[in-house]
């Protein structure tokens, strides 16, 4: 069954004078990584908001066309359950910290305690959420006094312990260095293993190249193009929406521009370094 | 502290948290019940000693408590401002039949210092046992207690992010108060220019808090804060034993019989 | 169920922003009061809180603002919890003036500081006369003492005392609290209780109580 299936939807936040999101029709699948791109005020977070239901309930404004999430009307859905089934990381690390509880251990419990989870079982799944994330030297810190990093860590941290089937993203890396870019992508590559189904709002489009299964590219409200990730990254809408492509796409554009390009466009590293292999190879047969 | 690993983190949640003290171990809703029940006491029994006796009562507490000398000099802070000043204002102003001395229209009555005492024991008695509270209980402590007891997770959430709004906002206060100095917006000086920075400074801050709400009610809707189920806590006070819900209750019980006693003129 | 308890409903019934906004109007109050203590400004300002959400929330909301601030200033000075029907009383009114619109205009703003300071004078004097026999200690018992050795009555020493302390205090938090109101953008109005006064829109048909269907909805199945 589809994550969400959206037909003609056309979004505009009451007192806002043009729609956030406009003709959007578009299938989510389930069980992939679904990489959503665009520049600024594009409507990406409000499209995460559209498959969390937090538009148009909590954030009012006219919603047309319509809007189907695990088989269901978002309309239909109880909004409690709704929130249950799909978590959500937001890119403001300063809004996710609750405020009420003194060392990040109990701010990641948090969640649990509000479903309900028994404690040994909240115990063991913190500890887990910790250590996949490598942040055991935060633990008994008090979570109000940490780094917008760290904060930010923490709130992925508290949202996957809660263990949903679908998670949405919106730029969890914003304010993470390098390591912690990586630590938090090499769990969105787990979450996929497990069969969850992940909505990825990113910027860094080298690791959505890398970890996407499907790429939607927005402008001004409006599906750009969208699609497997290979075929997204390698078209030419990705520029037209003045969105940058990875670096190793760009590098063999330049080469199909001088007329010799690569048998298959790379999009990640992994690939380039294979096609350049290959073409090393091929040339040193050649004398 | 850094040294200690994740699983040995993990495994303090396991057991009962205990502060380590006899007194701070004990339920805050028996505790609290205890301290009323004294500073009622206080207040009904007539006369001097009993008011007093309380309050000596609440400084041995807080020495049972671990928390002595903090609180002494807390209490005693509060008797120079407060307690003090009730006594004075009383004796020199009240009028009696007795006058120890006078100068002006001021009279010193025996009368006058009796009920500067007593009034002034009555209300530090009360003031003692708040403060004593709040010197044993942390607010998590109480909350977790009440929620234990079936108090919503909400009006907790109430409290215990307004504690943490206030360290937070007063923290963002005063970096554009300090942000305002460096640019050359006049801080001290005259009142009227004193008063002209209160507003470019807090107007801006208090309407960005509000804003923020926003974000904060859609973050904790993510963690499940309006989930219709039963909460469950990572954090466990020690058990209640039976004995404490009993002493509470004949705390509670002689705290009654004295209000009784005062009004159906036993005492 | 517990987080079905009266404090639960009111909360849910009220928006669901206002669970929110209370521990920030309760933060504006003390941050109000620390910042004026900071300038040495001779005032209090430590209703502001209370007054701006019971502008945009409504009265109970306004009210508990009002009444949490006074319990956890009680916490440090005891004595004060004696005035805390005074915050309640400046909550409730808020929300009152609120919803006639008071907030809308400079000049009502400015107005409302009349009630505000009758209630804080007199109420205020009232309190310290029944409950501390005319005679509390804070810095306005030592006016009231010195007035009474000069030769003034003790009640009346009590009201000469507070009520240009009230108006000197109450006038700029309600200016405080008009620019703020006038700062907050549409898509906040629309989320909270009293918005629909300052977005110029009707009341909404059912008492507030059941009013934000959407919001009932939000919370979950809880009835
Ligand atoms: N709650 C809201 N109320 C009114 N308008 C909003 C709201 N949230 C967003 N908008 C508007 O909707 C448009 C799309 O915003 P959105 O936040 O979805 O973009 P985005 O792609 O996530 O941008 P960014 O990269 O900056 O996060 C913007 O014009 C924005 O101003
Ligand atoms: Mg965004």
């Amino acid at each position: 069954m589809a994550l969400a299936s959206l037909r003609d939807v056309r979004f505009t936040y009451a007192y806002s004078d043009r729609p956030a999101l406009d003709g959007i029709t578009l299938e989510i699948e389930s069980g992939m990584v679904h990489g959503i791109v665009g520049l600024n005020a594009s409507g990406k977070t409000t499209l995460c908001s559209l498959i969390r239901g937090i538009v148009p309930h909590f954030h009012k404004g006219e919603l047309e066309g319509s809007v189907e999430i695990l088989g269901r009307d978002l309309l239909e859905w109880d909004p409690a359950e709704l929130s249950r089934t799909i978590g959500c990381v937001f890119d403001n690390p300063f809004t996710q910290i609750s405020g009420i509880r003194e060392t990040v251990f109990e701010e990641i419990a948090l969640g649990l305690e509000n479903l309900g989870t028994p404690r040994a079982e909240m115990i063991e799944r913190v500890e887990r959420v910790v250590e996949q994330l490598g942040i055991e030297a935060l633990v008994r810190k008090n979570p109000n006094g940490l780094s917008g990093g760290q904060r930010q860590k923490v709130a992925f941290a508290s949202i996957i312990a809660m263990d949903a089937d679908v998670i949405v993203i919106d730029e969890p890396t914003s304010q993470l260095d390098p390591d912690a870019t990586d630590a938090v992508f090499g769990i969105i590559a787990d979450l996929k293993a497990q069969g969850k189904s992940i909505v990825l709002v990113e910027h860094k489009i080298d690791l959505l190249a890398e970890y996407a299964d499907r790429l939607t590219v927005l402008r001004a409200g409006r599906i750009v193009t969208t699609g497997a990730a290979r075929d997204v990254l390698t078209s030419d809408e990705l520029i037209a929406a003045e969105v940058p492509v990875p670096e190793v796409t760009e590098l063999s554009r330049r080469l199909d521009a001088i007329g010799r390009p690569f048998v298959r466009t790379p999009i990640t590293s992994a690939e380039a370094a294979a096609a350049v292999s290959a073409r090393i190879q091929e040339a040193s047969n050649a004398h | 502290m850094s040294t200690a690993t994740l699983a040995e983190v993990a495994e303090t949640y396991r057991h009962p948290e205990s502060l380590g003290n006899f007194l701070r171990d004990r339920n805050p809703i028996t505790l609290l019940v205890a301290l009323v029940s004294l500073a009622v006491v206080a207040a009904a029994v007539p006369g001097l000693i009993t008011p007093f006796a309380v309050c000596a009562v609440f400084v041995l507490l807080a020495f049972a408590g671990g928390v002595g000398p903090a609180y002494t000099a807390t209490y005693l802070k509060l008797w120079a401002v407060v307690g003090f000043i009730l006594f004075l204002l009383r004796a020199l102003l009240l009028d009696g039949e007795h006058v120890y001395f006078t100068f002006g229209n001021l009279q010193v009555t025996a009368e006058g210092v009796y009920e500067g005492l007593r009034f002034a024991a009555v209300v530090m008695a009360i003031c003692g046992a708040v403060t004593l509270f709040f010197a044993l209980v942390t607010m998590r402590r109480l909350m977790l207690a009440l929620e234990m007891r079936g108090v919503s997770p909400r009006a907790s959430y109430v409290l215990l992010a307004s504690f943490q709004s206030m360290t937070d906002l007063g923290a963002t206060a005063k970096v554009v108060l300090d942000a305002q100095k460096a640019r050359g917006i006049e801080t001290e000086g005259g009142l009227i220019t004193r008063a002209k920075a209160f507003f470019p400074v807090l107007a801006p801050v208090f309407l960005s808090a509000m804003t923020a709400t926003e974000e904060r009610a859609i973050a904790l809707d993510a963690r499940a804060f309006n989930s219709p189920a039963a909460h469950s806590h990572l954090v466990q006070l020690p058990r209640t034993a039976t004995w404490e819900w009993l002493a509470a209750g004949l705390f509670a019980a002689v705290a009654t019989a004295c209000v009784m006693g005062r009004f159906l003129g036993w005492l | 169920m517990a987080s079905n308890g009266y404090f639960a409903r009111l909360l849910r019934g009220y928006g669901r922003l206002t669970i929110f906004m209370i521990p920030i109007g309760i933060a504006i109050n003390f941050v109000g009061g620390q910042i004026a203590l900071l300038l040495k400004l001779p005032v209090y300002l430590d209703s502001i809180g209370t007054i701006l959400v019971g502008a945009t929330c409504g009265s109970l909301p306004g009210a508990l603002v009002g009444l949490l601030s006074n319990a956890i200033n009680s916490i440090t000075s005891p004595q004060t919890f004696a005035y805390g029907i005074l915050s309640v009383i400046f909550g409730l009114l808020a929300g009152w003036f609120g919803r006639m619109g008071w907030f809308r205009s400079f000049w009502l703003s400015l107005l409302s500081a009349i009630p505000f300071a009758l209630v804080g004078g007199v109420l205020g004097a009232l309190i310290t006369i029944w409950v501390f026999g005319g005679l509390a200690g804070d810095g306005t018992g030592i006016v009231i003492g010195t007035l009474v050795a000069l030769g003034m009555d003790l009640t009346t020493a009590n009201f000469a005392a507070q009520m240009p302390m009230d108006i000197l205090d109450k006038v700029p938090t309600v200016l405080i609290v008009y620019a703020i109101i006038r700062g907050i953008p549409k898509r906040l109005f629309v989320k909270l209780p009293l918005g629909y006064v300052y977005l110029g829109k009707p009341a909404p048909k059912l008492a507030p109580a059941t009013a934000p269907a959407t919001t009932e909805q939000q919370a979950g199945p809880r009835s």
